[in-house]
């Protein structure tokens, strides 16, 4: 062990918390090199000095004044809640107060007439009454001169679906 | 007639709580406060008060203001005690706030000459005050000598730089693990060893002249 390797463990070593190797390597570097062990020593005495400073007892009155001054934290910290939530309540009535102002003013002393603002209206289409083709119109079948018979045609129409058919099934007059 | 029964009942109970309180460790006596028992902040002052005046004074030399910043340090205590993690150590925490107070005492000193020219004064009228500390039963000169010694000692570790200085009187006179240091003063392991390491060599370099 080398003396910069000593001063590198020498907090250990004077805390005892080195491993029981490193603690003899130590050891013997304290025994044969009397730099370290002078250092080691100046160290020791030292801490041992400051180890043994006369402890300082707190004032006879800590308590009462500690006390006093507990109290007097509580009631400023009432004292600043009641004021914060006066405050609050002052802004929230300012604010409150200036906004009906705002609005009587304008409700009563505008010349101007304010256009009728009517809700939009909603148009709905209404709901298609239906009724199923319950019986096969022959002029259907009659009135289309395709060369094929209609006839089928119109039993398919019947059978899709009833909207779809009534609203694309139009009786055709082509004698107009 | 039963008025003076039940204040003899009410003491007794007292007594009994007490007890109990002392009997408990750091982390009951701050749940029993907790739970309403105002006792239990008595006796964590109790507990704390010499070892966080000793801390205090050792790190800002001035005992009057050391015993200020006490009280401080169990007001905040007092009023932010809900919000202590009980996960950790209460000592941890209370030796945080009192280190977070005295360094803050210190810079302010720095920042204003002329409080810390009042300190310097007025730790000169103390040297004129008898002191507690010493046996008054021991020999005139063998006083003189202790008394010379202490002073040497507490100047020695005045003059150490202030991180050096906290973290060596958190290790040896309060006798804190590295890993406490650590959080108490917001450092990495590494620096703690470091910086007592460094405390160390310094104060005996600066005390040796005196006590060889």
């Amino acid at each position: 062990m080398d003396c910069r390797e000593f001063n590198d463990q020498h907090l250990a070593f004077v805390d005892d918390t080195l491993a029981g190797i490193e603690l003899v390597r130590m050891q013997l570097h304290l025994a044969e090199c009397r730099s370290c062990a002078k250092q080691d020593a100046k160290v020791r005495r030292a801490l041992l000095l400051f180890r043994n400073l006369p402890s300082i007892e707190p004032s006879a009155d800590f308590s009462e004044r500690l006390e006093a001054r507990l109290k007097a934290s509580e009631n400023d910290n009432l004292f600043l809640t009641t004021q914060r939530n006066l405050r609050r309540s002052a802004i929230a009535a300012t604010v409150a107060s200036a906004m009906m102002l705002g609005y009587i003013g304008t409700t009563l002393y505008s010349d101007t007439p304010r256009d009728l603002v009517m809700p939009p209206v909603v148009a709905t289409l209404p709901e298609p009454d239906f009724a199923p083709i319950t019986v096969s119109a022959p002029a259907i079948v009659t009135s289309v001169s395709a060369g094929l018979t209609l006839w089928p045609a119109a039993v398919f129409a019947e059978q899709v679906p009833i909207r779809f058919a009534n609203s694309s099934l139009e009786l055709a007059n082509y004698t107009r | 007639m039963a008025d003076i029964v039940r204040k003899k009942v009410v003491s007794v109970e007292g007594a009994t709580v007490r007890e109990r309180l002392q009997a408990m460790d750091d982390s009951a006596v701050v749940t029993a406060f907790l739970g309403g028992e105002e006792r239990a902040f008595s006796e964590l002052v109790t507990r704390y008060q010499t070892r966080l005046l000793n801390f205090v004074y050792r790190t800002i030399g001035d005992r009057e203001k050391a015993e200020d910043l006490v009280q401080e340090v169990f007001i905040r205590v007092y009023r932010h005690l809900h919000r202590f993690d009980r996960s950790k150590k209460f000592s941890t925490w209370v030796y945080t706030i009192a280190s977070n107070l005295a360094k803050n005492e210190l810079r302010n000193r720095s920042r204003n000459p002329l409080v810390l020219f009042q300190t310097v004064q007025k730790n000169f009228q103390d040297e004129d005050r008898p002191l507690q500390f010493e046996d008054p039963t021991s020999r005139p000169d063998d006083m003189y000598r202790k008394r010379h010694l202490r002073e040497i000692v507490e100047e020695s570790v005045a003059k150490l730089p202030e991180h050096h200085r906290n973290v060596f009187i958190l290790r040896e006179l309060e006798g804190k693990s590295y890993e406490e240091i650590a959080e108490i003063t917001d450092c990495n392991l590494g620096t703690v060893k470091s910086r007592l390491n460094r405390a160390r060599n310094s104060f005996a370099e600066i005390i040796a002249p005196y006590v060889d």
